[in-house]
């Protein structure tokens, strides 16, 4: 079979099966009964993930396939089917498959059916060609795409008539003059303004590279001569307007907001958007091209190693302060989605810690490996834990983290599956993350020679606290929360199964870390002492937190910690007066040119010149006969004045 | 000599279209509708004794067009006014086929003598004032222009300017370039718009290719330097029109200005043949700019006869007037432009550029005070007629690059001889 057809079907199943369902809109019935289709769309997408897994060659330059596009400007599809974007590519379309099978129950009922599922399958089919792209122009048309269906998602339910389940924060709490709580449009809003942020230097990076290098496909670019024509200066600005488009997506701070108010969208949105799409694609790109920059190779290159180290602190920062804001949550998801945005620091933080690391596994380098076995983990984990809750969600009818050991033992399959969720993902010995966080420790713990002791530091204090974090969402919500008010614990069945499914896949990659001689080097790392020394400090936190999710005398720290530091105020305070700000001007100026251009001088100017122009419209042809005889005669003088002075 | 015992079957062919439609005018007396089908017929027999297929197309779906508008009135010279047409196309056809400097000239006669009657047709009479007005202009104009001709074509050095100066002088006067343009905004203003879109159309072609003709078969040395004199006349005529449009209030007296602009970018074309390697562009873009301003005149006025016309159309009509592309007048501006820039005359080009700008708001405001809904009537049909010929610059025009090419070879006059 020819690889195209291979591709095309790949990224069109998910959009064509979701089109009957966009074209029977009108038809409740229809409407009803076409979501399956969808699902039967992403289901062709696994199929043809899992082929492309084990049948495409690996290795370059014949796991590059390209079709010509604009050929003349180096721009074609290329497509490219390496370690990175096979693993991906099955996670991400299993992802969505389980998620897709859970929103057929999940979302029955709902009102606006086919927006949903065009957006949803919209959405995995832009991941998916992220994933595969090594063309940089077609990656950012998926990374588009993204934005365009996150948008479309998060604020689906667009009425905002849903307070009790469908806002982010406390309904008409006020801190200062700010309203603190978030409908579903203005998540979406937040959502497409911060990531158009970061879209737009990105594009320009993207263009800058395609100037200086002639290629925009990430295998071919010879990174090396890249940074050597555009020296230090250049290596920084072309890097960090990349990563911007990065950082925004992956909520990493500043930018990390966006992603709070994003659980606005129904959970199944949230829990594609916090595991293999989306902010999943920022982690992952920046994986993508350190894969081929190969920076630990380029240490002399001036610039580079700036780059690096911005990437490294932006992460750990961002890690420490998405496990410490999730501490002080008490909406369920609104938890889950701040350490979502730690565990993505973290992905970053590794990543970015490849420069120092010299280790490679079959040719591989570790930290990048870490980096996205650890994004692998992280989104099974978190997407189970992201449908737990919407379950929850629909039997308590509320969105805060309620429930005792009484509803826990009712909703049996989701207590079951986030005990293993989040055991499995905070890094407790020796279930699965801890293997992986171990390697992560082991490398920032190499950087502590190499470069500096702080990153091993904020990676210790992000996992003991991101360990409580967890402990605590299971606590507060089947063992030790508060009775539910409405405990409707029947049925559920086909949610029941999609998180069950997912959950089973830590199981497939903890087998995956004993049996892959790549990740031989994570059981390794998982014996060192320092690893065995932070596997149990994490289970003690978890320990810990689980027997004492609230702690009352905390209660001001904790308020300061669930109003997310008061980082709002940036998105909703501070970035608006300074857009304000600019429209006066821009505003002034228009007014000033209208006013020159279209009210006063040019207007009042035009017609007095026109007047002047038509003033000789006298009508009297022996006026008219005057002018034209002067003007000839005046014209025929000159004419032979030259004439005469250049004969002479 | 160019051109001799070339195309004796197209003499032929012409005589015979001029027989049937002298035969035709003089029966039409009894029946005025023979007037009309004859002169179709003498149209085919010009278009086939065309040397250029797309030249001879445009000018034949031109005159057809101004035939089918001559519909939309009653004059009392009825089967007559059609042979006048005819006669005004099969003229301009010809241009391009003779090297014959006196055929030139009788040609630029035979497409000015049929609109000193056309001007003065009116329903219930003639527009005899108007017609004076008009006719003391046009004869002045085609004497200048004769003596220029004349004096260019004896080759006396000493002469040339003044040959040269006359030349444009009259062709200014008779097209309507600014400063000379008195006549135009009242005679497009006053007359009836049927035989105002015929003098705003047709007759505007042929005055500038003879002058071209003559031009190109006479250059010198000096040449180079008295373009600078047509390029001041090109820019002068572009900002008096355009601004004088600007406030004009009838819509006959804005397509009067409208004109005078026209023809100040066609002028500017002009200025090119002081380079012989750029004269293929700028006659391109002239022609192509002349059959812009001609679909446009035929439209607007149709529809002002019309009391108003389908309003896309007229908007389509104003977008080319503009500029906009792929529209005609979009690649008569182009062509002109990049002629412009070739040969140096940048400061004319951004002038055009800047003109086309200033032209926006009468156009547009043209086309929404004419443009109504649906109608089926004359006025609509001919307009739908003339947005087929703006439109169809969609596909590109280098068809009518190659075309014009060829024209560019038959430019010489046989002078001297």
């Amino acid at each position: 079979m020819n690889e195209w057809i291979l591709f095309l079907i790949l990224f069109l199943a998910p959009i064509i099966s979701s089109v009957p369902i966009v074209l029977a809109y009108k038809s409740k019935e229809w409407v009803n009964r076409l979501p399956p289709l969808s699902v039967l769309g992403i289901f062709i997408s696994v199929l043809v993930s899992i082929y492309i897994f084990f049948c495409a060659p690996t290795d370059l330059p014949a796991c590059r396939f390209s079709y010509p596009w604009i050929p003349e400007l180096g721009i074609n599809f290329v497509f490219i089917t390496d370690y990175l974007s096979i693993h991906m590519g099955v996670v991400t379309t299993l992802i969505a498959f389980f998620i897709a099978i859970y929103g057929l129950d999940y979302m029955k009922g709902d009102y606006r059916l086919p927006w949903y599922w065009f957006f949803f399958n919209l959405f995995t089919a832009s991941m998916l060609l992220v994933v595969y792209s090594d063309n940089l122009f077609l990656l950012f048309v998926g990374w588009e795409g993204l934005g365009a269906a996150s948008w479309g998602l998060i604020g689906h339910w667009y009425k905002d008539d849903d307070k009790e389940l469908t806002y982010v924060g406390t309904v008409d709490r006020k801190v200062g003059p700010l309203n603190y709580f978030w409908p579903p449009s203005s998540g979406g809003w937040r959502a497409i303004s911060t990531i158009r942020f970061g879209d737009v230097p990105m594009f320009i990076a993207i263009a800058a590279i395609w100037v200086f290098a002639g290629n925009l496909n990430i295998s071919q670019i010879g990174w090396g001569t890249l940074f050597g024509t555009v020296g230090f200066a250049g290596t920084i600005i072309i890097l960090l307007f990349f990563l911007i488009g990065l950082f925004t997506k992956s909520a990493q701070v500043p930018f990390s907001e966006w992603l709070m108010t994003a659980m606005t969208g129904p959970t199944t949105v949230s829990a594609l958007l916090h595991s293999a799409t989306m902010v999943a694609a920022g982690a992952y790109v920046f994986m993508r091209i350190t894969w081929y920059i190969e920076p630990w190779t380029l240490n002399g290159v001036p610039g580079l190693e700036t780059v690096y180290i911005i990437a490294l602190f932006v992460g750990l920062i961002s890690g420490l302060y998405g496990a410490l804001v999730a501490l002080g949550m008490l909406e369920k998801k609104v938890l889950l989605a701040a350490t979502t945005m730690s565990s993505l620091g973290l992905m970053f933080g590794a990543t970015a810690a490849s420069y120092w690391i010299h280790a490679e596994v079959n040719g591989m380098n570790i930290a990048v490996l870490v980096g996205f076995w650890y994004l692998a983990t992280h989104a099974f984990a978190k997407a189970s834990l992201f449908l737990v809750s919407g379950h929850l969600i629909h039997a308590t009818h509320t969105r805060f983290a309620v429930g005792d050991l009484e509803f826990g033992k009712k909703m049996k399959v989701a207590f079951a599956t986030t005990i293993i969720a989040t055991t499995f993902l905070v890094g407790i010995p020796p279930l699965t993350a801890y293997w992986i966080k171990s390697a992560m420790d082991h490398v920032m713990e190499h950087l502590a020679t190499e470069y500096s002791i702080l990153p091993l530091i904020l990676l210790l204090a992000t996992s003991i606290i991101y360990s409580a974090v967890l402990a605590r969402f299971m606590s507060t919500n089947f063992i030790k929360g508060e009775k539910p008010h409405v405990a409707h614990v029947e049925g559920g069945g086909l949610m029941k199964a999609g998180y069950v499914m997912m959950v089973s896949m830590l199981f497939v990659i903890f087998y995956l870390i004993f049996t892959r001689s790549e990740l031989k080097e994570f059981v390794h790392a998982g014996f060192e002492p320092l690893s065995i020394a932070v596997g149990i400090a994490a289970l003690a936190s978890f320990g810990i937190a689980l027997y004492k999710p609230r702690m009352p005398s905390m209660q001001k720290f904790s308020t300061v910690l669930s109003d997310r530091m008061y980082f709002p105020y940036l998105n909703d305070y501070f970035c608006p007066k300074i857009g304000f700000f600019i429209s006066r001007i821009c505003d002034c100026v228009n007014r000033g040119l209208d006013g020159f251009c279209n009210i006063w001088v040019m207007p009042g100017l035009f017609k007095r010149i026109s007047g002047s122009i038509r003033l000789i419209q006298t009508g009297q042809l022996n006026r008219y006969v005057q002018i034209i005889l002067s003007l000839v005669m005046a014209f025929l003088i000159i004419a032979t004045i030259v004439m005469g002075v250049m004969l002479v | 000599m160019i051109g001799v015992g070339v195309g004796v079957s197209e003499l032929w062919l012409m005589l015979a279209a001029l027989v049937i439609l002298v035969l035709g005018s003089i029966l039409s007396f009894k029946h005025s509708k023979l007037g009309f089908y004859t002169a179709i017929v003498a149209l085919i027999l010009g278009l086939l004794a065309c040397r250029s297929t797309y030249y001879g197309s445009f000018i034949f779906a031109i005159g057809i067009i101004n035939l089918v508008s001559l519909e939309a009135i009653k004059s009392e010279i009825k089967g007559v006014d059609y042979g006048l047409v005819g006669l005004m196309a099969l003229a301009t056809m010809y241009i391009f086929n003779t090297s014959d400097l006196s055929l030139v000239l009788a040609s630029l006669v035979l497409v000015s003598v049929p609109t000193y009657v056309l001007v003065m047709i009116r329903e219930g009479g003639a527009n005899v004032e108007l017609g004076v007005k008009y006719i003391v202009f046009m004869v002045f104009a085609t004497v200048l222009f004769m003596i220029g001709a004349i004096i260019l074509a004896a080759e006396i050095e000493s002469m040339y300017i003044i040959g040269y100066v006359m030349l444009i002088l009259g062709l200014a006067l008779e097209v309507g370039v600014a400063p000379l343009h008195v006549w135009v905004p009242d005679v497009f203003a006053s007359a009836d718009p049927i035989p105002i879109s015929i003098i705003g159309s047709m007759a505007k072609i042929l005055p500038f290719i003879a002058a071209i003709k003559i031009l190109i078969s006479t250059s010198c040395p000096l040449t180079e330097t008295i373009t600078l004199f047509t390029a001041i006349l090109a820019g002068i005529s572009m900002f008096t029109g355009n601004i004088g449009a600007l406030t004009a209030k009838e819509h006959g007296r804005v397509l009067g200005y409208s004109t005078v602009a026209n023809m100040g970018y066609v002028l500017s074309c002009i200025v090119a043949i002081a380079n012989p390697e750029f004269i293929c562009v700028a006659l391109t873009g002239g022609l192509l700019m002349l059959f812009s301003n001609a679909a446009g005149k035929i439209g607007f006025f149709n529809a002002i006869k019309g009391k108003g016309a389908y309003s896309p159309l007229m908007y389509i009509l104003a977008f080319s007037f503009i500029g906009v592309p792929p529209l005609l007048g979009f690649w008569g501006k182009l062509f002109i432009i990049l002629s412009l820039v070739e040969v140096g005359y940048i400061w004319l080009a951004v002038i055009l550029v800047i003109n086309s700008a200033i032209s926006v708001p009468y156009y547009t405001r043209l086309a929404r005070e004419l443009g109504i809904g649906w109608k089926a009537n004359i006025a609509n049909f001919v307009c739908i007629a003339v947005v087929v010929i703006t439109l169809v610059t969609i596909v590109p025009p280098n068809w009518f690059v190659e075309g014009v090419k060829i024209l560019v070879q038959n430019m010489g006059l046989a002078i001297g001889v």
